[in-house]
């Protein structure tokens, strides 16, 4: 058994995260990772606040353990997206892209765990202090919007300038990688790449054959120019992207345009021409599509053999 | 004073001490991206032992340097 003080403080078997996905992590997605005995999350993206309702009001049918709502800071409807989630009573939230400062306290005061993903020590001490509950720690390996920072080296450094727990993203796919991020400090971890190939999520399956065919070298950053760049993998839209984003004539508004709902695109409708498969660097070591029950208890499995067999460097 | 002790830590922090701030400078013109906004303004605050509102609204350090001498007022 691989147990950590998270599991205690989230109130999960698994100290493994699934991470929320725009688009893609739905209320079945998160129910079907809670009920394995991880954290499931659905992301709300931009949605408006009936839509994230019905969703966990689905995830509360389908599942009677904790998931979470992982909420994009920049979403025009927040103010609302906020408000479902105190009154719906969602135990965790996570936040991406833009500062919680604004709805930390509210979600405190009733009983939210608010967990930040940070890419920089500076915003983990920030979030600690504006009282975070514990904070996820993301590498630039990872698969959507990623920061410069890779894992190996802002895992450690996180955990040294806070005494909030750390949970570690970005690269992680399999035991080997848990195990590894609880030696750097974490103790959990959150995936997204590896959940984009389970039997329940909810996304076309030319998506799910991409990240089963991606090699390591196959996913590309695009977005650099736009201040947030996007790790995807190399398809005819990625590269035309690129090749846009580096003639200076391009008007960065255009560039805007053209990504606009291009993940929509590749995971409802599997178009590689126009569609944005966004995958981490892990993706490449992806080579079986299976339930998210058999890819957590995996994952538990692998962590303990290799947990275990760090000892036979110690002599 | 605010405004002295902030253009020093500035300095500091980009290890120019030469640079050219005033309170119309913009963080984007000092190069300095979100993380290291977030980075310097903590530092700022630790400084004067006090802490400001970091709501996204911090444009120039005339904006930091006013929330900081309100803070301390
Ligand atoms: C397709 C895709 C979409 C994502 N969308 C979001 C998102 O909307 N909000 C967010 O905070 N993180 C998002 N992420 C990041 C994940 O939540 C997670 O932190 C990341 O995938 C972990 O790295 P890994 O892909 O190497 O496992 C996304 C990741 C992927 C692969």
């Amino acid at each position: 058994m691989i147990k950590t003080p998270l599991c205690d403080l989230l109130n999960i078997e698994f100290p493994i995260l699934q991470g929320g996905m725009a688009w893609i992590s739905d209320a079945q997605l998160a129910a079907a990772v809670s009920n394995a005995g991880g954290l499931g999350i659905i992301s709300s993206m931009n949605a408006d606040e009936n839509w994230l309702r019905s969703e966990i009001q689905k995830a509360k049918s389908l599942t009677d353990k904790p998931f979470g709502v992982n909420v994009m800071l920049m979403n025009p409807h927040v103010d609302k997206i906020a408000q479902v989630l105190i009154d719906e009573k969602v135990p965790v939230v996570t936040t991406g892209a833009g500062n919680p400062g604004k709805f930390m306290k509210l979600w405190i005061e009733a009983g939210i765990k608010v967990i930040p993903v940070v890419p920089s020590t500076g915003l983990a001490r920030f979030s600690e202090r504006a009282g975070a509950t514990a904070v996820i720690a993301e590498g630039g390996e990872s698969g959507g919007h990623v920061g410069e920072m890779s894992t190996m080296p802002l895992i450690p450094q996180v955990c040294d300038v806070v005494s909030i727990p750390v949970i570690a993203a970005g690269g992680i796919g399999d035991g080997r990688g848990i195990a590894a991020a609880l030696m750097l400090g974490a103790v959990g971890v959150q995936l997204g790449t590896r959940f984009l190939v389970a039997h329940e999520t909810n996304i076309h399956e030319n998506y799910k054959d991409k990240i089963i065919k991606a090699k390591d070298i196959d996913t590309t950053l695009s977005g650099r120019s736009l201040g947030h760049p996007v790790r995807s993998l190399k398809t005819t839209f990625s590269k035309d992207f690129i090749k846009a984003e580096s003639d200076p004539t391009t008007p960065p508004e255009v560039l805007e345009e053209y990504g606009r709902g291009a993940l929509r695109i590749a995971a409802q409708e599997g178009d590689s021409q126009k569609g944005c498969f966004m995958a981490g660097q892990i993706a490449g070591m992806i080579k079986e599509k299976q339930s998210v029950k058999e890819i957590i208890l995996t994952l538990a499995d692998e962590t303990e053999t290799v947990l275990k067999g760090g000892l036979q460097w110690v002599k | 004073m605010v405004l002295e002790k902030v253009v020093e830590i500035l300095r500091n922090y980009k290890d120019e001490q030469d640079l050219e701030v005033t309170m119309a400078s913009t963080f984007e013109e000092l190069e300095l991206d979100s993380l290291d906004t977030v980075e310097l303004v903590m530092e700022i605050e630790e400084a004067f032992d006090t802490s400001i509102e970091m709501d996204g609204e911090l444009q120039t350090i005339g904006d930091v340097v006013t929330l900081i001498e309100k803070a301390i007022a």
